[in-house]
């Protein structure tokens, strides 16, 4: 087994740093778990793993969002690393994602005590307001970004470059029927990210259209796509805004005034 | 308008609104505490209209600072509407409109953030990811152009909200929840027939369970798929989701509950054959 190179470590020290960004600002993307591990698996020469590693932690965390400022766990740290030792250890796809999970909940602490440290920014920022001194305004929030980074990079760094002793260690202690449990854990963690999605969404108004989803798919797998089924919810949801309209319609016309500035 | 570089009343210039845009687009959360949460992400993001307004009078520029570095907390995209109405309150009243800035902040954060957790994050992200990881576990990396695409039409989308919230002021602002409301049901249908097709698509377990009656082997899957298909995935979503439900449980501990299951699931066969080799 080879370890990771020092110019792989680098670029993806990188990424992270692109990647933390992307997180707190137009979040388009690069932060998931998904891209991170494709990303990953590119740079370390085995994208299929990266694929299977990213698009299964992806499905599984499709729910948790950071609403309200909550703190979730460090997906992100956890597909790069489980993605990195997954393919320096060559135990394939499953034993990554096994992998990622437990090292995203470890890292939660992290964004905690990055947000903590914000708290030091703000301060600063509140003393500079007294004296009206906007530009120490903006310099304490341009600063509020390295608690993020470093949250994130400072794990990563120190994962992949002692990540050969520890993928070592850990594969001379875990037992056989521990690898089998945790590969099948691996395929059935993706239920978390629909019920939280369910949770979230009004399943209980809506509950139908959650049955038309799964019998399209579960009957008819061998010829409908997830994409056929965003295609027929498209269209329900496209007839439920026209009913609506068409409801807004009868009754603006049975009720001579209408006052809309109120 | 005589001058395309004026907004319409005078003060602020069109440049005004394209710097608060991309700075509420990049830094509306870089400075995300436990405190003031967004509170010094927002100061920073107005500062330019504070600067444009407030730099010869430096009481002025005190309270304002002051105000704006207060607690916010909204979805960073629901935020352009809010601070687009802001910037038209505060141009056209000054800082002498402190309490309605801080009304209209306060009583918006809330409402927009509800609206926009789920349509921005929720349901943004059953669809948009849901579909780009489903082609990744084919194998293929196209699909991870879709987030991109998405990305960039709904940073368009933070534009227009910036003019809109900028153009209608708080008349508009406080009358957008309800006119979202039809929009936000048909992106809930959407999202949840997505979620129904994906966990028979996603969700792959099959138990390889097997029973020996003398000379006749029962699969225990087999006879599941004559009731339904992918009934086992189904229960086990199923069972998450009243999990989910129970005061106790957060995400991170159904983690744990779903990795023991899958413990437990995974080593069933050899458990069963360790029990049957006892009698």
């Amino acid at each position: 087994m080879q370890g990771v190179s020092l110019l792989v470590v680098i670029g993806l020290i990188l990424y992270t740093v692109i990647a933390v960004v992307d997180q707190i600002s137009i979040q388009c993307g690069l932060y998931t778990p998904l891209f991170a591990a494709v990303i990953t698996g590119a740079l370390l020469g085995d994208l299929p793993t990266g694929l299977i590693v990213g698009a299964t932690l992806q499905l599984m965390t499709l729910g948790v969002a950071t609403y309200g400022g909550a703190t979730v766990p460090d997906y992100l740290s956890g597909a790069i690393m489980g993605t990195a030792y997954a393919i320096i250890s060559g135990q394939g796809a499953e034993y990554g994602i096994g992998l990622a999970i437990p090292i995203g909940l470890l890292l939660t602490q992290m964004d905690i005590l990055g947000r903590m440290t914000n708290s030091f920014f703000q301060h600063y920022a509140d003393r500079c307001a007294e004296n009206g001194d906007y530009k120490g305004v903006e310099r304490a929030n341009l600063l509020g970004l390295l608690p993020w980074v470093l949250s994130r990079v400072i794990p990563v760094a120190l994962g992949l470059c002692f990540g050969e002793a520890v993928v070592n260690g850990v594969n001379a202690i875990i037992p056989a029927w521990f690898m089998t449990g945790l590969k099948t854990a691996g395929a059935i963690l993706p239920a978390m990210g629909m019920a939280i999605l369910m949770r979230y969404l009004p399943i209980k108004k809506y509950y139908p259209y959650f049955i038309i989803g799964f019998v399209l798919i579960a009957f008819g797998g061998a010829t409908f796509t997830v994409m056929a089924a965003a295609l027929i919810g498209f269209a329900l949801a496209a007839l439920h805004l026209t009913r609506v309209r068409d409801r807004v319609a009868v009754a603006t016309m049975d009720e001579e005034e209408v006052e809309i500035d109120g | 308008m005589a001058d395309k570089n004026q907004t319409g009343i005078g003060k602020l210039e069109k440049s005004d609104i394209k710097k608060v845009y991309l700075r509420n687009l990049f830094t509306i959360q870089f400075g995300w505490n436990y405190e003031k949460m967004q509170g010094l992400g927002y100061a920073y993001v107005i500062m330019p209209v504070l600067k444009r307004l407030y730099s010869g009078d430096p009481e002025k520029m005190k309270r304002a600072l002051k105000m704006h570095l207060g607690y916010f907390n909204t979805t960073p995209a629901m935020s352009h509407l809010i601070v687009g109405a802001d910037m038209a309150l505060e141009e056209e009243l000054g800082i002498e409109a402190e309490e309605a800035i801080t009304g209209l902040k306060t009583g918006l954060m809330g409402p927009f953030a509800g609206v926009g957790d789920t349509l921005f994050i929720a349901i943004y992200r059953a669809i948009v990811f849901s579909i780009a990881s489903y082609i990744a576990m084919q194998g293929n990396p196209v699909g991870l152009i879709i987030p991109l695409i998405a990305c960039a039409g709904v940073l368009w989308i933070r534009y227009k909200f910036t003019c809109i919230g900028y153009q209608s002021g708080r008349k508009l602002a406080t009358g957008f929840a309800d006119k979202i409301s039809p929009i936000t049901e048909a992106a809930s249908i959407l999202g949840l027939t997505v979620v129904g097709a994906l966990i028979p698509s996603v969700i792959k377990y099959r138990t390889d369970l097997q029973f020996t009656m003398g000379e006749v082997t029962f699969a225990l899957q087999d006879m599941l798929d004559k009731i339904m298909p992918s009934l086992l995935p189904l229960a086990i979503v199923g069972f998450s989701y009243w999990l989910l439900g129970k005061k106790k449980v957060d995400s991170t501990k159904l983690i744990f509950v779903l990795i023991g299951l899958g413990m437990i699931l995974g080593n069933l066969q050899s458990m069963l054959t360790f029990v049957v080799g006892i009698f």
